[in-house]
């Protein structure tokens, strides 16, 4: 198989990758390439598409309006507290799904739903669990004399609202990982270990978890990635608005709002710039920790 | 198998290639056919506009109207179609009214504007320094196909104002609305209230509405989410202004605009109004019988009324309790006619806008909307007239002609509202006082308007 590579074979190689290549151009790599050129406008006539002036004021302005260092905040608090909640459910969940239960295939489907469902269906759905007079959230916390929350109107409770409903949503994709990598464990060393009569937290402890580490690993930078990027959730949830007085609102909300009402195309790509940045880093750190705890 | 493959990938590739070149010259000779179209009438120029519609003409109209508004826009258009021989307008529904102005700056820049679309009076003033709308006022006057003095006069004066930037015409009133106050009657009966008509008998009405009934909680006064993004009609109504349009200078932190902050403020924070919150609009909590009365807009009738007729709720609406002064916004959008569009796509748009806002359909339009007839004609028409005796709800918004403004129009208007809205919520959510949101609302805008 290893043969020289020729003229020819290079040519058809090209020729197989091209489709790929001109749909990951056009859509990926172009627009990448053109909001970091776009980062740089500080003078831009829209319309007649010329730029009379490049500069790096826009990522000064950014750093400098409180607007951003708020959605920054927001979106650190909301992958704080989605990623390792939604890690800790869908490993309990997998795990149980993986015993031997009744079922078990319409459980998976279930847990799978909200992963395929739309997310404007699923905010229309959980706007009216969050309602505050005829809600059903409402309703169960009422049973236990627990008075009206206003989940969606309240500034204070914007973000947890926000957060159950992103954990419940992304339970679905990672269960589904979860299982596959539980699946992958040899049966063997279950065995093994309970003729060594080690209980079934140690087992877990010490069989399950390490030899999952490195599907948890890949769980959590998904998430993280994701979670970095929240947009819809939030659209949709408030409305079309980042929250009750901006209490929700993400730095991808922000790139939105200057992107399309304000039309301040420069700073939104500034802010895109300064997102993937970020996201950026954050993976870096975790490859790093990646390489030195995780088994493979 | 690979040849196979190979043929197959060099198919789809052809394909590609063939169908990105079609495009290019279909585009490319459509502009040709333009071009010449262009300067064959600049020969032909010499009275009036001189455009002749001789063959079939297709022209788009981007709205944002749904629900019963589009089913009412639908019919008018088909009439105008049908009684027409080469002009046919398509309607194309773009969403909210927020998509339709992103569609319309996205669709400005790529060259493919559609040839008449709703817009509001800021949008238009954006449009008009990128040089984007045309001038109606040669249609207007054009001996053939424009309007005599008193045709032209017919249309409600605040609207022709509305639609003019340096005495010239780039638009005609459309969709127009106004606040009224929708009430319910049962609930002012039994607490035995007039239908208040003042600042003071609204907070009094408010105050002896909120109360407990039948185990369901009732708030006196219900309010839009947009209060704050209109928060002009409670300064006005102080008897102060929101921008001043000449000098582009905002005036909401005066002793005015405080009056009118600590008004709408105080009741929320007292608990006798409260806001639509996760209903979106208070239509849906007003039918349930949740608020006893409610400020909102005209447009809003339809909405009312359906869900009022299958929950039994009984209730009419009134003019808005004044304060100082009396005061309303007219709100709603104009039809503007792009300027990409060629001479003959112009003259059809005309033709289209003149259907659309007749003492006929204006009337038709604002029966089964909410909105208001816009022409004088049509208020004192006996269809109109007839239909206001059975539906006096629909009678409520032009009583107020006198007392209407509209929103300023200078370009950014839009971000300045949002900015300000932003900061006058926090006031109304508690975040923040009254005095802190007023100066950081004039903070904001002075930010956006370059003070």
């Amino acid at each position: 198989m290893n043969e020289k590579p020729t003229l020819t074979s290079t040519v058809k190689a090209l020729l197989y990758l091209l489709p790929a290549l001109i749909i990951l151009g056009v859509f990926n790599i172009y627009p990448i390439i053109k909001s970091f050129l776009m980062s740089l406008y500080t003078d831009y006539d829209y319309f007649n598409d010329v730029v009379n002036e490049y500069g790096f004021d826009n990522f000064v302005y950014i750093f400098q309006d409180p607007e951003f260092w708020l959605s920054m905040k927001n979106t650190i608090i909301f992958v704080i507290g989605v990623v390792p909640i939604s890690i800790a459910i869908s490993l309990a969940i997998a795990i149980l799904l993986n015993a031997k239960i009744k079922f078990k295939g319409l459980f998976r489907t279930i847990y799978f739903i909200p992963f395929v469902t739309s997310v404007v269906a699923i905010s229309i759905v959980w706007r009216w669990i969050f309602h505050t007079d005829y809600g059903l959230l409402n309703y169960f916390l009422g049973l236990f004399g627990v008075s009206p929350i206003e989940w969606l109107t309240d500034p204070t409770w914007a973000m947890p609202s926000l957060i159950i409903l992103s954990i419940w949503k992304g339970l679905g994709y990672n269960i589904v990982i979860f299982l596959a990598g539980l699946q992958n464990i040899n049966k063997q060393y279950y065995l093994a270990a309970q003729i060594d009569g080690a209980s079934s937290w140690r087992r877990f402890l010490h069989i399950t978890v390490p030899l999952l580490s490195s599907t948890t690993f890949f769980i959590s930078i998904v998430s993280i990635i994701n979670s970095f990027k929240v947009f819809d959730e939030v659209f949709a949830l408030f409305d079309g608005k980042p929250g009750p007085a901006y209490s929700a609102q993400t730095v991808v909300y922000y790139i939105f709002e200057n992107f399309y009402n304000n039309w301040e195309f420069g700073i939104a790509s500034a802010a895109a710039y300064v997102l993937f940045i970020v996201i950026f880093i954050f993976t870096l750190i975790q490859l790093y920790i990646g390489k030195r705890k995780v088994t493979y | 198998m690979k040849k196979l493959l190979l043929l197959m990938f060099a198919a789809v590739l052809a394909v590609v290639l063939v169908a990105c070149g079609n495009e290019d010259s279909e585009s490319a000779s459509a502009k040709e056919e333009g071009d010449s179209k262009a300067e064959e009438k600049t020969t032909e120029n010499t009275e009036g506009i001189g455009t002749v519609i001789d063959s079939p003409v297709e022209i788009e109209f981007w709205h944002a109207m749904s629900g019963d508004h589009e089913k009412a826009l639908a019919k008018i258009t088909d009439d105008f179609n049908a009684s027409q021989e080469n002009i046919t307008v398509k309607l194309v529904n773009q969403g909210s009214y927020d998509d339709l102005s992103q569609k319309v700056m996205a669709a400005a820049k790529a060259k493919n504007l559609p040839v008449l679309s709703q817009a509001y009076e800021d949008w238009i003033t954006e449009y008009l320094e990128n040089d984007l709308v045309t001038d109606l006022t040669p249609y207007v006057n054009d001996p053939k196909y424009g309007w005599s003095e008193d045709e032209l006069n017919d249309i409600v004066e605040i609207f022709r104002q509305s639609n003019t930037w340096d005495g010239k015409f780039y638009a005609m009133p459309f969709n127009k609305s106004t606040r009224i106050m929708f009430y319910n009657k049962d609930y002012l009966e039994e607490a035995g209230l007039e239908v208040p008509t003042t600042w003071d008998e609204l907070r009094t009405a408010a105050e002896k509405l909120t109360m407990e009934k039948d185990g369901k909680k009732v708030v006196g006064l219900g309010l839009e989410n947009s209060v704050t993004l209109e928060f002009n009609q409670w300064v006005e109504q102080a008897g102060g202004e929101y921008l001043d349009e000449e000098s582009g200078e905002f005036k909401l932190n005066t002793p005015e605009g405080k009056e009118a902050l600590e008004f709408v403020n105080g009741m929320i924070q007292d608990g006798v109004a409260r806001t639509a919150g996760e209903d979106g609009y208070m239509s849906g909590p007003f039918t349930r019988g949740d608020v006893a009365l409610y400020i909102g807009s005209s447009a809003g009738i339809p909405y009312v009324a359906g869900p009022a007729e299958e929950t039994g709720i009984n209730w009419s609406a009134a003019v808005l309790p004044a304060g100082k002064e009396a005061a309303t916004p007219f709100a709603g959008t104009n039809v503007t006619i792009f300027n990409s569009a060629t001479d003959e796509e112009k003259l059809a748009a005309w033709e289209f806008t003149k259907f659309l806002i007749n003492t006929e359909n204006t009337a038709y339009w604002a029966s089964k909307t909410g909105y208001l007839p816009v022409r004088y004609s049509a208020l004192e028409s006996d269809a109109w007239v007839k239909y206001k005796e059975e539906n006096p709800v629909y009678g409520v918004g032009e009583q107020q002609f006198d007392a209407g403004f509209y929103d300023p129009r200078v370009a950014g208007a839009n971000e300045l509202k949002n900015a300000v809205a932003k900061e006058l919520d926090k006031v109304l959510l508690g975040e923040a006082t009254v005095e802190e949101g007023l100066e950081a609302a004039q903070k904001a805008a002075d930010n956006i308007l370059g003070n």
